[in-house]
């Protein structure tokens, strides 16, 4: 075994039932070295927010009762005096994530079977029309203050008008992967392009700050993770039991709940864990869409940088640390499908 | 099977008249589902994403102002971007330029006669025209950024938000997918705790962007943070992270690695977990060495998810933004700031027009970056693997 | 415990206050006020305590939201412009409200003023009083903080090292010279001579501009030292704002390593650890000294008027000439003093959409908060991020010692605020449309390049000027200098 390099001992596969003692230590203070780079910055936050402000001013301390005397001065100002502020955050946090990545995985979830599963072919022509009579609809509202209910009348009527009219001089078609890139393309647009227009919207129908809005704004935002990840996960779902399925005479919508989720359970939970987690960290929509009654926690934490006081980098560990239990839990629960559903379309072959 | 089912769900007491409307209603449902699944998907679409993409389109070809009952919109053509690419904001868009230097002409001029081969071998070989347009799209912005890295890195002069971003999404994503990789591949071994090693790996990404910021931003502090000691130790006590451009950037982009990586780490382990285990024994019995075994079998097996894991990653790289304004506020200079953070200030400013341009500048950069990475690599290896 | 101290004197005051005005004032039951402002506890934990008072005089429900402050000001110009309305007061930097008046959204409140018998305009600074509630000659804006920054110094490090406060900024790098690097909190470790804030996209610019006004503005407030008032063709590509530039530079030699990437709190964090011997800041340093997380500068700090200048700018050549009589009419000693009011203060204003009855639910408390009987207490403590702004809390000593500031100290302080406040040649901050266009963008970026080396002092202002000509002809020349000219004061 000693003229082997270290490269090889490194590459020895799996299965292998024993390892070599020299690469059973590279391998473990590999990890464990990992795992300290991954855990001190969580183990600093969590000290910081028992620490009092002259711990943190005056220079680094680092073992709470040796160091420093912790203190509850944080927790209390958050949880005692504050309290109705931070659990209103909490739960708006828990209320939003929960409802956005519900609605998210379930119509994503469909679009991304249909997609596996159906053929569509919508005419290039058609979304032509649609898109061009859309745009006029935005200049009309936004330059010439058409009303934008009539703008948006005129134009889907328009755009039907057209299609009957021209439909049958036009013949190219788009495929299934062209509707998956479109919804797919939809992730690549930075939030802060369209947070003043989708501020606008909800501001026409009257739902800013609530719940409602920010689930909405959280459910379109990760659909096209949703039908990305499950669109592979469904292609390599084998279609014989679907098709036995429907031979007995069982409804599409009766096979994908009855057949296809109960065999994908291991992609959902993955997806949802993903998607919870994106909505349940984010921060720049959220600040938008919500003034006082629908603020989420990542605006709390960012509120925790006083400006001129300074950041109350106590304050700020005490909510940091409050929101990555509910995850690290819902983490710990499903990270025997996180495995296995992060498999995205790898069992093709 | 299926049917028990939906009557003990729908639980309804009369079963003929029951019968009926649920044949009905199923047959409705059959008929109707090519619609019924696309469409909430399609809906919510167009109105959250199309309305405001083409919305904030216009805005990025006029000047908006703000005011009372509503806001006045002027059209201002392409001045938004030309202002971006040859006026006022070039050096902080591309970079302060300077007369190429040597370095700068043979980086430049070997980049253009790489892409001019290559498109040349692609039209000699199989031609297609959308094939070719594509190609040279993709072609064109190499060379354009090729040249502005050798008009301002390669001339000595900084470059800007577009460098800065680029920088991120490539050596961000390169160093993350090849420690996501390694730890994959060390945890895949048969080793204790892999179960608490995975999960461990996996906290980073559960917190939220603005709370990483703010933490490495008190781990980079050299004069009250943890490492302070070290630092003077080490004697670098006067060093910071924060004043020295290329040292911000890395410090960037280990606090985005820091995050991410578990990302790349978990979907990379399900799929090293994945390959058959008879292969790799077929092979070892047949004498393989450790290496030919991963680079014949494991690789060809991860790859696709591989290119998948790094499209979604890539994507969101492009919009780094959370990281730079929390730990340097895009500074020292512009050093640190990304288009996406570019765009931000401007918006923050009330410069709605700039804002939307500069995002548009991103989504054109990173659609023709996804683009050709799905369609020259995906694709490609996909047809290579059959 | 802090709290419970902060709640339980509020209560104590609103006790008193329900004695002494009984519910005949207004009764506005059923009536909710919905405030909008940075999050606290600075700035809205003592209005959402005034405002708990204020529901038991008046029966108004008075909710204060809070927003991150970086956003808050895109927020309130959304909400307000849009006209979703959800938001009947912002308190936010005087300074902003330039934009939202020139958008018609703000309520003008001379009208409510002149019904006022408690509010006694009179008390108010004339600098506050004149400039910063007012938006051409018309008030839209209530006090509730005064701002301008001065220059905080250790007592006893300057003692040690028998030396005078600095007067110029020459002096100042040689006292910062002699202070640096000697152990100022005795931890053993040696500490700074000089911090000053110098991060990107945070509150550097106001100290820049702290620092170039010395050089720049001679002739009174009127003066100006942005533009000329006439052209709106900026003042900034001359030598004396790249020697500003200079300075600002060259004082971080004696500050922190890490002082670039270094916000006000930061340096505040580090001051109030003893660390600094010299800082720039707001007002807020006198009342943060006796704060109990300022125990190491307890009675250590002194405050004077911000640093002057030897040499002021020439208009004509762009060139820095000496101080004399008709070059530096407001010369002492031969140095040109220009206090900047940075930032102007947190000020509180109306939404002009709202009801009526809501606006003057909104006036009332407002005024309740600007109040002398309300605010004498407030601007002693340090918490809650007020600082003075009237005379009878510049001229009584009485509330600060309560508060537990020393004598000395507290003569030292007001002395130090009145001789800026009082200062024939106060420097105004920009109050113009685009303000923050000009110096939170421009300004700002241009600063962090140049101290990043990106760029020479020289290119820098250079590139200040092309920017802010950029600005100027994008809102409209006429009506930008029209505006700066109200700003100022000139009303020709």
């Amino acid at each position: 075994m000693a003229e082997r390099t270290l490269m090889e001992r490194l590459f020895e596969p799996a299965q292998i039932g024993h390892m070599p003692v020299g690469t059973k230590i590279v391998v473990y203070s590999l990890l464990l070295f990992w795992t300290a780079f991954v855990l001190f910055p969580i183990y600093w936050v969590f000290i910081t927010s028992f620490k009092s402000a002259v711990d943190v001013n005056s220079g680094p301390v680092y073992l709470p009762f040796i160091d420093f005397k912790p203190s509850l001065h944080a927790w209390k100002e958050l949880f005692v005096f504050d309290w109705e502020d931070t659990l209103k955050a909490y739960t708006n946090s828990i209320i939003i994530s929960l409802f956005a990545t519900a609605l998210s995985v379930l119509i994503g979830s469909m679009a991304a079977y249909a997609l596996a599963r159906i053929e569509y072919a919508p005419k290039f022509g058609s979304i032509l029309i649609f898109v061009l009579s859309m745009i006029a609809a935005f200049v009309g509202v936004g330059v010439y203050g058409v009303d934008w209910r009539l703008a948006c009348a005129v134009a889907v009527a328009v755009f039907f008008f057209l299609i009957k009219a021209l439909g049958r001089f036009y013949a190219a078609r788009l495929g299934n992967g062209d509707i998956l890139f479109w919804m797919i393309s939809q992730r690549i647009l930075a939030p802060v392009v369209v947070v003043v227009p989708i501020y606008m919207m909800f501001q026409s129908v009257g739902l800013l700050d609530t719940h409602l809005a920010i689930i909405l704004t959280y459910a379109v935002v990760n659909l096209p993770i949703v039908i990305w990840l499950m669109y592979d996960f469904f292609k390599s779902i084998p279609i014989e039991l679907e098709e036995s399925a429907q031979l007995d005479g069982a409804t599409r919508l009766l096979t994908f709940f009855d057949i296809v989720l109960p065999l994908s359970k291991a992609g959902l939970a993955a997806t949802t864990l993903l998607v919870m987690i994106l909505a349940w960290n984010e921060y720049l929509l959220a600040l938008f869409l919500s003034t006082s009654k629908a603020q989420t926690m990542p605006i709390l934490v960012a509120a925790m940088n006083a400006g001129e006081r300074g950041i109350l980098w106590w304050n700020m560990s005490v909510v940091i640390v409050v929101m990555i239990i509910p995850v690290v839990v819902m983490a710990i629960i499903l990270q025997r499908f996180i495995a296995k559903g992060m498999l995205l379309g790898a069992v093709k072959g | 099977m299926s049917d028990n089912a939906t009557s003990a769900r729908a639980g309804i007491s009369s079963p003929e008249a029951s019968l009926t409307l649920r044949v009905r209603f199923s047959e409705w449902i059959d008929r109707h589902s090519r619609q019924l699944f696309i469409t909430p998907a399609v809906v919510m679409i167009l109105i959250f994403s199309i309305f405001p993409l083409v919305a904030s389109l216009i805005i990025a070809f006029s000047r908006i102002r703000l005011r009372g009952g509503g806001y006045s919109v002027r059209f201002v053509g392409f001045d938004n971007f030309s202002k971006q690419i040859f006026g006022s904001e070039q050096f902080h868009f591309l970079g302060t330029f300077a007369p190429i230097s040597a370095l700068g002409w043979v980086f430049g001029l070997g980049v253009l006669g790489l892409v001019l081969f290559w498109l040349f071998k692609y039209a000699t070989a199989k031609f297609t025209v959308l094939g070719f347009l594509g190609r040279v799209i993709t072609a064109s912005m190499a060379v354009g950024l090729a040249f502005m890295f050798a008009a301002t890195l390669l001339s000595g002069k900084p470059f800007g938000t577009l460098g800065t971003t680029l920088f991120y999404v490539f050596v961000g994503c390169g160093i993350q997918f090849l420690i996501g990789l390694g730890l994959a591949f060390l945890c895949s071994q048969p080793i204790r705790g892999r179960n608490f090693f995975r999960v461990v790996f996996f906290i980073p990404m559960m917190i939220t962007p603005i709370g990483v910021g703010y933490a490495f931003r008190m781990m980079a502090d050299t004069t009250k943070g943890p490492f302070s000691p070290l630092w003077k130790w080490v004697g670098w006590g006067d060093f910071t992270w924060a004043t020295d451009p290329w040292a911000a950037r890395i410090f960037i982009v280990v606090a985005d690695s820091w995050q991410w990586i578990p990302f790349i780490f978990i979907v990379l382990l399900a799929a090293l977990e994945n390959v058959p285990r008879d292969f790799v024994e077929a092979a070892q019995v047949d004498g393989a060495s450790s290496r030919e075994i991963f680079f014949d079998i494991t690789w060809p097996q991860i790859v696709p998810v591989a290119a998948t894991v790094m499209l979604i990653r890539v994507i969101e790289a492009f919009k780094i933004v959370d990281l730079p304004n929390i730990m340097t506020s895009g500074g020292p200079g512009i050093a640190t700031e990304s288009m996406s953070l570019h765009s931000l200030f401007a918006w923050r400013s009330l410069d709605l027009g700039q804002s939307s341009a500069v995002a548009y500048l991103l989504l054109f950069v990173t659609v023709v970056t996804c683009v050709s990475f799905f369609n020259l690599i995906v694709v490609g290896r996909m047809r290579a693997n059959g | 415990m802090k709290h419970l101290f902060k709640k339980a004197l509020g209560l104590a005051a609103a006790g008193c206050m329900t004695a002494i005005m009984p519910a005949s004032a207004q009764d506005y039951n059923g009536v909710e006020v919905n405030i909008l402002t940075r999050p606290g506890p600075v700035i809205a934990q003592r209005l959402v305590e005034r405002g708990e008072e204020f529901t038991a005089m008046t029966g108004a429900k008075i909710n204060v939201a809070e927003v991150p402050f970086a956003e808050l000001f895109q927020k309130l110009l959304t909400d307000w412009a849009t006209g979703t309305n959800s938001i009947d007061v912002g308190v936010f930097a005087s300074g902003w409200a330039v934009e939202m008046v020139d958008g018609g959204l703000l309520e003008p409140l001379d009208g409510y003023i002149a019904n006022d018998t408690k509010i006694d305009m009179d008390d108010i600074a004339p600098y506050f009083r004149e400039f910063n509630q007012k938006i051409g000659g018309e008030t839209y804006l209530i006090t509730v903080d005064g701002d301008f920054q001065m220059l905080y110094y250790r007592r006893d490090i300057l003692e040690e090292i028998g030396m005078e406060p600095p007067r110029t900024w020459d002096e100042y790098m040689t006292v910062a010279a002699a202070m640096h690097g000697k152990d100022m909190n005795g931890d053993g470790e040696a500490d700074y001579g000089s911090c000053i804030f110098k991060k990107r996209n945070a509150q550097s610019y106001f100290a820049i501009m702290s620092m170039a006004a010395g050089f720049v503005q001679t002739k009174g407030t009127g003066h100006g030292i942005f533009f000329d008032p006439e052209t709106m063709t900026p003042k900034v590509n001359n030598e004396a704002w790249a020697k500003a530039f200079e300075v600002y530079k060259a004082t971080g030699e004696f500050g922190p390593p890490e002082e670039l990437n270094h916000d006000i709190g930061d340096t505040r964090g580090l001051v109030q650890a003893g660390r600094c011997g010299m800082v720039i800041d707001w007002g807020d340093i006198g009342p943060l000294s006796i704060d109990e997380s300022g125990a190491a500068i307890k009675d250590k700090m002194g405050a004077v008027i911000m640093p002057g200048s030897t040499e002021v700018l020439d208009e004509a050549t762009g060139k820095l000439v000496a101080c004399d009589a008709t070059t530096c009419p407001n010369a002492t000693d031969g140095i040109n003093y220009s206090p900047f009011a940075a930032f102007g203060g947190w000020a509180g204003a109306i939404n002009a959409k709202s009801d009526d009855q809501v606006k003057q639910a909104a006036y009332d408390f407002l005024s309740y908060v600007n109040q002398a009987a309300q605010s004498n207490v407030d601007v002693t403590m340090g918490w809650t991020g007020y600082n003075p702004y009237r005379n009878s809390q510049l001229n009584n000593t009485e509330n600060w010692i309560n508060a537990g500031f020393s004598e000395e100290f507290a003569l030292n302080y007001l002395g130090a605020i009145k001789d800026s406040l009082n200062h024939p040649n106060m420097a105004s901050d920009i109050r113009i449309p685009g303000a923050q266009q000009y110096t939170g963008v421009v300004l700002d970026r241009e600063l962090a390049r140049f101290l990043a080396g990106e760029i020479t002092s020289q290119e820098a202002v250079a590139n200040i000027e092309a920017g802010w000509e950029e600005i100027t002809d994008d809102f409209g020349r006429e009506s930008q200098a029209t505006m700066y000219k109200l700003s100022l004061g000139i009303t020709n």
